[in-house]
C-alpha cells in the first residue's frame, strides 16, 4: 500500500514551559520544548495546543521561532478569550500538550531580492520566524519587516540602527531582536505610538514601494499575516503593484489536522471557486486566490 | 494465547457481519475521508472498530459560509453544511487511498431528496465500501438531513429506498432532535436498517453579544461533546428497547470521551461506540480508551465487550418519563 505523503507528519508532544513572559497589551511569549515540532517547523506553520486540560477545545497558534539544535519553539498570544486567559496562567516547568507542526509554509527559497513581510497583531510571529530563516539560508535575499498594531507592540521598540530608504520623516522605531539580526523594521499604528508610522501598514508600505526606483519594483515579493481586513488591503496592494505575494490565514479550527473541515476559506481555483480547509490546506494561500483583485 | 492476543480478542466484534478490531467507530464529520487523522504520528486506525466517512451527496458541496465552529461549555456547534466533492470523486478518489486491511471504512450518505439518498448509496453499493450510514439527522442543511429523520414516515421511505438498491450494511443515523426516537427507530427496521446510530448532534446557538449577531456563520450548529453526552445516553437506552428486539446493533454516540463514557453507552445497550468531538481534544484517544475498556473487563472477568452490552440494571422503581 503506497500511504500518502502526510501520514506521520504531525507530532503530538508534552512541551515544557521554559519561559513565559508578559509583554504590553496583555500579549505573552511563551517558549516550549518542544524537539519534534522545532525540527520540522517552517515559517508558517502553526501548533494546536490545549491551554489547559479542563478546557476541552485546542488553540491553533502561530510560530514565530524554532531552535532545531536545542529542541524549543516560540508563540506569541494576545490574551483575548477564555482559552488565552488560562494559557496566561501557565507557568515556567508547565507541561503543555501541543500538536505541531501543521500547515502548509510559505514558499521558502528562490526569493526575489527585496520581500517586505507584512505583519499585523497577532499575526506577527510568523513573519518573524521568516526573517529569521531568510537570514539563515539567503544571505544576499533583503528582506524589510513593516508591522502594525493598534495596541502597544508585543516588544519594546526601539530606534532602528539600519536605514530604509524612502520611510516617511521619524519613521524611525523598529523591533530589536530584528534590528540585532540587521534585517530592517518599521513599525504603523493610528494610535501615535512614537517613532511609528501613523496610519496603517499598506500605507507605509506604499510609501516604500513608491520610493523605489521603478525596475525594482519587479524585486519586491510580499508575505503577510495578521487581520482578515489588513490581508485583503495587502492583497489589494500587491496586485496594484503586480507583485507576488503569499497570505497565511486565520480561522477558529477545531481538529487542526483536516478532519473536520470547519476552517475552511473560499479559495478562487482553475475549477471555479473551492473550500480550502485553513489547517492543512493552508495556512499559506497565493493572495489572488483567497482575494481576488477587484 | 499472549497477552496482546487476548486483549484484541476482548475488543474485537463482529457489526451486522462486519469484523470490528474494536467497538469503537470514528464518527462522520470528524475523520474527514479516512486519511486525515493519519498525519498525527501515533495515530492508527487500526485501534479502532471502523471509520464512517464524511456526509456525501450525489453532486459536490461548497458547505456553509464561515465561521463554521464555536466552542461552547463542554462542547461545539459545528455548520459545516456537508462539504464534500460528491459521491463519484470519493469513489474514484479517495476509496483508492484507503487501506481496508486496517480498519472498516462506512459512507456517510446524504441528499436533499429520496431520489438521492438512493442514488448515493448505489454509487457505493458499487465500491469497495464494508457498509453505508444514512444520515437523515443532519442538522446544518435546508433540505433533507433532519427535516426526513424527525418525520418517522419519511425516515422509513429513505431507508426503503436505500434498501433497494443494495445488499450491504446499512446504518440509519437518527436525529435526537425529534419527539419519539424509538418510534423513529422502530420504523427505520421495518424499513430494512441493519443497524441505527444513536444520536446525532442537536441544535443550537452562540451569539457574539458585541456584534449582535450568531458566531456561527450558518446562525445554528450541530452541538457535539460532552455537554451532550447525558441524553445521548437516554436516547440509546430508548432505542435498545425496541433494538433488541429485533437484533438490531447499535453505534452509541454522543460525548464520548473516556473509556468509562463507552462503558456507559456499552451497558445501555450499544454494540459499537461512536468517537467524534474527543479527538479534537486528543487525537490518541482511541488507545486509550481500548485499554480502559479491557481493565474494565478484566476487572468483572468477562471475555469480550459484547458480554456487557445492554446490562443496565434498571431501579425497579423507578419512575421513568416522569422527573422534576
Ligand atoms: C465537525 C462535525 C461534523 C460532522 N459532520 C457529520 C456528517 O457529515 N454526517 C453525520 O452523520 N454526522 C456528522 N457529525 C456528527 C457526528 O458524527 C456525531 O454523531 C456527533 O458529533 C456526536 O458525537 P461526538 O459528541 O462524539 O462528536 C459531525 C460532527 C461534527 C463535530
Ligand atoms: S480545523 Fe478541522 S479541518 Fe481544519
Amino acid at each position: 500500500m503506497n500511504y500518502s505523503k502526510t501520514r506521520n507528519t504531525i507530532f503530538s508532544e508534552q512541551a515544557r514551559v521554559f519561559e513565559h513572559n508578559a509583554q504590553a497589551g496583555n500579549q505573552y511569549v511563551m517558549r516550549l520544548r518542544a524537539p519534534l515540532t522545532a525540527s520540522h517547523a517552517k515559517p508558517g506553520s502553526f501548533i494546536h495546543m490545549q491551554c489547559n486540560p479542563e478546557l476541552l477545545m485546542r488553540r491553533p497558534m502561530s510560530i514565530m521561532r524554532a531552535d532545531k539544535n536545542t529542541g524549543w519553539i516560540e508563540i506569541l498570544y494576545k490574551v483575548h478569550g477564555d482559552g488565552t486567559m488560562r494559557l496566561a496562567k501557565r507557568k515556567v516547568n508547565d507541561i503543555v500538550d501541543i500538536l505541531g507542526p501543521i500547515g502548509v509554509p510559505f514558499k521558502l527559497g528562490g526569493y526575489r531580492k527585496f520581500p517586505l513581510l507584512i505583519g499585523g497583531g497577532v499575526g506577527i510571529p510568523p513573519m518573524i520566524f521568516l526573517a529569521e530563516h531568510i537570514l539563515k539560508t539567503a544571505p544576499a535575499v533583503h528582506p524589510l519587516v513593516i508591522m502594525g498594531s493598534e495596541i502597544p507592540f508585543p516588544f519594546k521598540a526601539r530606534p532602528s540602527k539600519i536605514m530604509v530608504s524612502g520611510m516617511p520623516e521619524g519613521v524611525i522605531a523598529a523591533m530589536p531582536l530584528l534590528d540585532d539580526w540587521g534585517i530592517p523594521s518599521r513599525l504603523a499604528s493610528l494610535q501615535g505610538f512614537a517613532g511609528c508610522f501613523e496610519g496603517y501598514v499598506t500605507g507605509l508600505a506604499r510609501q516604500w514601494l513608491d520610493s523605489l526606483k521603478p525596475d525594482l519594483n519587479n524585486e519586491v515579493e510580499i508575505f503577510t499575516c495578521g487581520p482578515t481586513a489588513m490581508l485583503e488591503a495587502v492583497s489589494q496592494l500587491a496586485h496594484e503593484y503586480t507583485l507576488p505575494c503569499q497570505v497565511s490565514m486565520e480561522e477558529y479550527m477545531a481538529c487542526a489536522v483536516g478532519g473536520c473541515a470547519g476552517c475552511t476559506v473560499r479559495v478562487e481555483t482553475d475549477d471555479g471557486p473551492a473550500m480550502k480547509r485553513v489547517c492543512v490546506d493552508g495556512p499559506v494561500f497565493d493572495a489572488a486566490s483567497v482575494f481576488p483583485p477587484r | 494465547m499472549s497477552l496482546d492476543e487476548r486483549n484484541k480478542a476482548m475488543l474485537a466484534i463482529d457489526f451486522c457481519g462486519l469484523k470490528f478490531n474494536s467497538p469503537l467507530v470514528l464518527l462522520s464529520g470528524c475523520v474527514g475521508f479516512g486519511e486525515e487523522y493519519t498525519r498525527v504520528s501515533g495515530f492508527s486506525n487500526t485501534d479502532v472498530g471502523a471509520v464512517c466517512l464524511k456526509g456525501t451527496t450525489l453532486e459536490p458541496r461548497l458547505g456553509n459560509p464561515p465561521h463554521r465552529i464555536a466552542e461552547t461549555y463542554m462542547g461545539m456547534l459545528n455548520a459545516i453544511g456537508l462539504q464534500n466533492p460528491g459521491a463519484h470523486k470519493v469513489v474514484e478518489e479517495y476509496l483508492s487511498k484507503l487501506d481496508f486491511s486496517e480498519t472498516r471504512f462506512i459512507a456517510n450518505v446524504s441528499g436533499s431528496t429520496i431520489e438521492e439518498y438512493a442514488e448515493v448509496t448505489r454509487i457505493f453499493d458499487d465500491s469497495p465500501i464494508d457498509a453505508m450510514e444514512i444520515n437523515i439527522s443532519c442538522p446544518n442543511v435546508k433540505e433533507g438531513g433532519v427535516a426526513f429523520g424527525n418525520d418517522p414516515d419519511m425516515s422509513a421511505r429513505v431507508v426503503e429506498a436505500c434498501r433497494n438498491v443494495t445488499k450491504k450494511t446499512l446504518i440509519t443515523k437518527l436525529s435526537p432532535n425529534q419527539t419519539n426516537i424509538a418510534e423513529n427507530a422502530r420504523r427505520c427496521i421495518e424499513a430494512g436498517t441493519d443497524a441505527l446510530a444513536v444520536i446525532n448532534t442537536l441544535m443550537g446557538m452562540v451569539i457574539d453579544i458585541e456584534e449582535r449577531k450568531p458566531v456561527i456563520g450558518n446562525n445554528q450548529g450541530g452541538l457535539s461533546g460532552p455537554a451532550i453526552k447525558p441524553i445521548a445516553l437516554l436516547k440509546v437506552h430508548q432505542v435498545y428497547q425496541v433494538s433488541r428486539q429485533h437484533n438490531v446493533p447499535i453505534i452509541g454516540q454522543g460525548g464520548i470521551t473516556t473509556a468509562n463514557d463507552a462503558l456507559e453507552f456499552i451497558i445501555a445497550g450499544s454494540t459499537a461506540v461512536g468517537i467524534g468531538t474527543a479527538l479534537f481534544y486528543d487525537p490518541l484517544i482511541c488507545p486509550k480508551i481500548n485499554a480502559g475498556i479491557i481493565d474494565y473487563l478484566n476487572r468483572y472477568k468477562l471475555k469480550n465487550v459484547t458480554d456487557l452490552i445492554g446490562t443496565l440494571k434498571l431501579h425497579e422503581d423507578g419512575g421513568g418519563e416522569c422527573s422534576g
